[in-house]
């Protein structure tokens, strides 16, 4: 059946027209060679093996305009909205988790990040290239020493005439060999705590600069990740995304931005458990019987079908306010921590339903269930939604602090404009 | 050049059913483009890369099918149009009612269809699209190797050798699966062409009266496959022997 239709509260024919081409490129671009990249990466670590196949594989995303989908078209971008991005997400991921890791970083984190904060010579600087595709952006906000307590990072500005010279690592990032662009934080005034963290847009090229891709992950084994080193990088006080000391605000907004991504591409997880669990429930026989027929087998699908539904809607949720320009931290924290726990334990059971089949790569579920596992860390752990939630509901944190740049409303004419 | 498309939704799996009436019960079953006719939408559009000029899309079928062809402009097509059908024509009567679509958008230079389509498999519209225009016809094309605008050069991959064609225009041409991949939509296109009004003329507007020549008497599913046999034997060697022996006797060996 198919798991998507019945949407068009929120979609429309665009939508569908985008996830069939969507789902096309990653099944015909990716899946056929996914197990291989997959082993590549766990067999060889990372590094330029990777880096073969995904820079083709970006530059092809990047001429569709994927790169740019939910962006203005006079920015380089499709036009599209953001529930447009949540779709592109759902789909990259029920192929591979790597893809859509892919759009989180560019799109969510950076891209968007740009969009909302920057002024207009950092968009047609850096936007612009970024939503054509010809540039990729990464993000980096989490240290060795500082993850969840983003306010503990290391990383220091110190202003230097016109330029700022940053020292300090960011590990975990996504692309971190790949990209040609990075939105990072770093103190400019450590004695003032969150207050005291700018953002800056580096270019690899700067000098002092360098990357290094980690090795031994668990999951998304096909795509790169790794960490940045700063070593007295001269940055450009125009590369200042904000105002000093707006840092902190500004990497929680690019968040709200990332973990809806995030949610989306999990919601895709979930959809790709389901599907397997299904098609081998049917062609697998126990008892005489196809084991679909095992009520406890049932069980396990079922809880899938309730998880995705639930879970999708919560993203079309927070996409719609996004669109309609409503603040959307609750709703977006909410989708990204029901869906990634929601896509751990789905591939979970769609292991359990393939049984010794599934602990083996011989089917994707092993992989589905490795890959999941990230999102219910990175972006803000399980632990961190659900202190959010709470908050939230006591009446302990702002539904809607006052910000000094929102993300745009989305406004069709304006974004489809030349 | 000025290229013609036939385009064909055809289910995506052959998990479908015979109904009461002996026709085929596609219902539940998601339905795309013909795999052979997104490769013949792929050659016009490689052909008109160079070229330039129109790319129109024709199809004989039901509104349900707008899907497809709007998807079919997002990948690069320029016009469209869709013939709704009110009744099952055979496969003649469907070239019938093409021919008399094609004059109705112009005089293309260039007709260009699937081998066959994944459903009927009877691989005869081409041909019979040919004779009814009175055109050439190249069949089981899976290159173009150049083109101009009075020939075009193609390779026709057929069983044990493939052959280059030089043909005159106009001409018609039936693609099987190519050396290029059928383009993906970017999103500008999609985002252009998701909603797009996609003329529409019936059967009867085109002023044609379709004859079919062919029905179909009956339609059974293929025989279930017989169940394999386990070779016995005391040890693995008197298993071999055995399979071996029986191998021998079926001449299979």
């Amino acid at each position: 059946m198919d798991f998507t239709a019945n949407y068009d509260m929120f979609l429309n024919e665009e939508h569908d027209m985008l996830r069939q081409t969507v789902r096309e490129f990653a099944e015909r671009e990716v899946l056929p060679h996914i197990r291989e990249w997959d082993r590549s990466g766990a067999a060889h670590g990372e590094g330029p093996e990777t880096r073969t196949y995904i820079r083709p594989l970006i530059e092809k995303m990047g001429k569709l305009g994927f790169l740019g989908i939910c962006m203005p078209v006079r920015y380089g971008g499709a036009g599209m909205d953001y529930l447009a991005l949540a779709v592109l997400c759902e789909e990259l991921e029920r192929v591979d988790s790597f893809l859509r890791v892919v759009a989180s970083v560019h799109i969510g984190l950076n891209s968007m990040t740009i969009f909302q904060w920057g002024n207009e010579e950092q968009k047609q600087k850096y936007l612009k290239p970024q939503a054509e595709g010809k540039k990729i952006g990464a993000y980096g906000l989490t240290e060795p020493n500082s993850g969840t307590d983003a306010g503990a990072m290391e990383s220091t500005a110190r202003r230097d005439g016109d330029h700022y010279i940053l020292n300090g690592e960011k590990i975990w990032i996504s692309l971190a060999d790949i990209a040609d662009t990075f939105v990072v934080f770093a103190k400019t005034d450590p004695a003032k705590g969150n207050r005291g963290i700018s953002c800056f847009i580096l270019e690899r090229n700067m000098p002092g600069l360098s990357s290094y891709p980690l090795h031994g992950k668990l999951g998304v084994r096909a795509g790169n990740t790794g960490g940045i080193v700063m070593q007295d990088v001269r940055v450009p006080v125009a590369n200042r995304l904000g105002e000093e000391g707006e840092g902190f605000k500004i990497a929680m907004t690019a968040l709200d931005s990332g973990r809806y991504t995030v949610a989306a591409g999990a919601i895709g997880l979930i959809q790709a458990s389901l599907e397997a669990s299904v098609k081998y429930a049917k062609e697998r026989h126990t008892f005489g019987v196809p084991i679909g027929d095992h009520q406890l087998v049932k069980r396990m699908m079922s809880h899938m079908v309730r998880k995705m539904d639930m879970g999708r809607l919560m993203v079309y949720k927070a996409g719609w306010m996004k669109n309609a320009g409503r603040r959307n931290s609750r709703e977006t924290t909410l989708a990204k921590w029901h869906a990634t726990v929601s896509s751990w334990e789905s591939a979970d059971d769609a292991v359990q339903i393939h049984g010794a089949y599934g602990f083996s790569d011989e089917y994707p579920v092993e992989r589905f269930l490795r890959n999941s596992r990230g999102g219910v860390i990175y972006e803000g752990t399980r632990e961190l939604q659900e202190l959010l939630q709470a908050d939230y509901a006591l009446g302990h944190r702002e539904i809607a602090p006052p910000l000094r740049c929102e993300l745009p409303a989305y406004n069709k004419e304006v974004w489809e404009a030349e | 050049m000025n290229i013609v498309v036939c385009l064909k939704q055809v289910p995506r799996d052959n998990s479908v059913g015979i109904d009461a009436q002996k026709r085929i019960d596609a219902s539940g079953i998601e339905t795309i483009t013909n795999l052979f006719d997104e490769y013949a939408l792929e050659a016009a559009l490689y052909i008109n890369d160079e070229h330039g000029g129109d790319v129109t899309v024709i199809s004989l079928g039901t509104e349900e099918w707008l899907d497809q062809i709007r998807r079919a402009m997002a990948m690069g097509a320029t016009d469209a149009l869709l013939v709704t059908n009110d009744a099952d024509y055979d496969v003649y009567a469907a070239s019938q009612i093409m021919t008399a679509a094609i004059s109705h958008k112009g005089r293309p230079d260039v007709v260009i269809c699937g081998r066959n389509s994944t459903d009927d498999e009877s691989g005869a519209f081409a041909p019979m699209l040919a004779r009814q225009l009175g055109w050439t016809h190249v069949t089981y094309v899976n290159k173009i190797i150049s083109s101009s605008a009075t020939h075009l050069e193609v390779e026709r991959q057929l069983e044990d050798e493939s052959e280059t064609v030089r043909v005159t225009l106009p001409a018609v041409l039936s693609v099987s699966k190519g050396e290029v991949e059928p383009r993906f939509p970017s999103l500008l296109r999609v985002r252009k062409f998701a909603k797009a009004d996609v003329p529409t003329v019936t059967v009867a507007e085109l002023g044609v009266q379709p004859t079919s020549r062919a029905q179909v008497v009956d339609r059974v599913p293929p025989p279930a496959r017989k169940s394999g046999e386990i070779v016995q034997g005391a040890d693995t060697a008197a298993k071999v022997a055995a399979l071996l022996d029986r191998l021998v006797a079926d001449q299979v060996l």
